[in-house]
């Protein structure tokens, strides 16, 4: 019976960190945007500003919950609902380090993309429950992108899976380090199994991944429907697209389901890309630094920074890049990306068949 | 009764309640909905069946793909033919649907008939398969046997079905082109 309690409390645990990640990213947001505008942010509740947070959170609570007259009701009531579990349901296959991940699934890739296409379904399930145009034109434009950037984004992880050969993401991430089982190679000529650090990590074992990378990137700022592929929610046209009738908890839930998903898609480019929670440092001669900075807490410090990192960068071009139009957005995706990714994919297979 | 045996108990049950549900409804959009919480029984069924690579293709394709262009067509066709649809005389049993019925309890006896004859735990070809130690344990990855098998004893038909897709794929252009240009 203890084996299931142990899975609910890994459960709660991965809830916990997505509301706490939320409260940090909401205030991260605030500041950094502040600061990017030449602005001081919040400054009244608490020391810096710190104390805004929850002050929003307690607002959300206290307000009223409104349902449209003419909403489905059942529709709009699960929506928020299913737009979460979709993203929380992800976070079950993410490694944090070492032997620590809630569930080691020998598809944990493929999991987490098939599992994140439910927040789709969510969406759509929002903008018809409101039954409020702006809404469904949010739905429509959001399910119209998610779906078309999942082909580029697929084929960037599909080069990375060619390379790894496997889609179990704790095996992915146990070859970028030190603790890799076969030989590592940087840019294909130096044997770097036993330096770690950067030098092993996908993005420099095989070059164009490095491209991947950047679409996969670029793709999964599409899929969780941030600026500047924020189209779906643009508030100069659409007031709030798909969450328009949403208040207090129910918006709260959205909002929860946004935050977690970037977190979730900086993990998963962490971990295929950037040496999910190996150290950055190598070994140098003597000074193992790669040796010393490997381990059980190691992993997950490493993996935290380096996904914190990521979504500051999707902060960085929220309040940087203005929003681009549909007919930009499609271009970008189909005319651009979707090649640039199969070529990728091509290289990939010449990489493995010969360099690696 | 072993837990395995109750969730399997919960998915069917699962899964046939929506698929009747997504057949009564009269509400479109909530019987579309419905044919999610479906699929994802049946996905359940898959995995508690230890095939986890088909549930999940199961999800992507059908939930992440067949299911929201469902929708998109659904949303984006107008108003009256919507209507047209949910005015019509919509009782589950009448004489109208009487073709229907007899089809469906044909399929049923066929089905029946097909699960008493076949003698599911005694299958002549799992038999010979385990006698010549051909089998793929559970633990281990499943995926690479696919792809490996995929590529060389199913070429053929993988190939016929790629073909297959790419002909509605031009099919679907040419019907959305625009007439009078061409």
């Amino acid at each position: 019976m203890n084996f299931y309690l142990t899975y609910f409390l890994v459960a709660f645990g991965l809830f916990a960190f997505v509301g706490l990640f939320t409260m940090l990213g909401v205030y991260a947001e605030r500041k950094v945007s502040a600061f990017i505008q030449n602005r001081l942010g919040p400054t009244e509740t608490g020391k810096f500003g710190w104390l805004q947070v929850p002050a929003d959170m307690l607002k959300m609570v206290q307000k009223e919950f409104i349902i449209p007259a003419a909403a489905d009701k059942i529709l709009f009531l699960l929506a928020p609902v299913i737009i979460f579990i979709g993203v929380y349901l992800g976070f079950a296959a993410l490694p944090w380090s070492a032997g620590v991940i809630p569930a080691d699934i020998n598809i944990g890739l493929y999991y987490i993309f098939a599992i994140i296409s439910i927040e789709t379904l969510g969406i759509l399930m929002a903008g018809w429950g409101s039954n409020n145009k702006y809404s469904i034109l949010g739905a429509m434009r959001s399910a119209a992108q998610i779906i078309s950037y999942e082909i580029p984004a697929g084929f960037a992880l599909i080069a990375v899976v060619m390379i790894a050969q496997t889609l179990s993401l704790q095996e992915i991430a146990m070859q970028q380090g030190v603790l890799a089982a076969e030989k590592v190679k940087f840019l294909g000529i130096w044997d770097v199994s036993h330096v770690g650090g950067i030098l092993s990590w996908n993005v420099f074992r095989a070059p164009h991944l490095l491209v991947a990378f950047v679409i996969y990137f670029i793709a999964s700022l599409a899929e969780s429907n941030r600026a500047p592929f924020d189209i779906p929610e643009a508030e100069s046209e659409l007031v709030a697209g798909f969450h328009t009738e949403f208040t207090g908890l129910q918006f709260a839930l959205v909002f929860l389901a946004e935050y977690s998903m970037m977190y979730l898609v900086s993990m998963v480019g962490v971990i295929l890309f950037l040496g999910a929670w190996n150290t950055p440092l190598p070994n140098i001669g003597p000074v193992a630094l790669a040796d010393w900075t490997t381990g059980t807490a190691w992993g997950i410090i490493w993996i935290l920074l380096k996904a914190l990192a990521l979504v500051g960068v999707q902060i960085w071009i929220r309040w940087t890049l203005p929003r681009v139009r549909v007919d930009q957005l499609m271009n970008l995706c189909w005319k651009i990306l979707t090649p640039l990714a199969f070529a990728c994919m091509l290289i990939s297979g010449v990489w493995r068949l010969w360099v690696m | 009764m072993n837990l395995a045996q109750i969730l399997f108990y919960i998915m069917a049950f699962v899964t046939l309640g929506s698929a009747l549900v997504v057949a009564i409804s009269k509400n479109l959009v909530r019987s579309i909905f419905m044919f999610f919480v479906t699929l994802f029984g049946l996905a359940g069924l898959y995995v508690l069946a230890v095939a986890d690579f088909v549930a999940v293709t199961q999800i992507v394709i059908y939930v992440g793909g067949i299911l929201v262009l469902i929708l998109f067509a659904f949303m984006l066709s107008g108003k009256q033919t919507l209507d047209a649809v949910a005015q019509q005389q919509n009782k589950f049993i009448s004489l109208g649907n009487l073709y229907a019925f007899i089809l469906a309890a044909l399929f049923l006896v066929v089905m029946v008939n097909v699960v008493f004859k076949a003698d599911v735990n005694a299958l002549p070809w799992v038999k010979t398969a385990k006698e010549t130690g051909n089998v793929i344990p559970v633990n281990q990855s499943g995926i690479n046997n696919i792809g490996i098998n995929l590529m060389t004893r199913y070429l053929l038909p993988f190939e016929a079905i790629s073909i297959l897709l790419m002909i509605a794929l031009v099919g679907a252009a040419h019907l959305s082109r625009k007439e009078g240009n061409a």
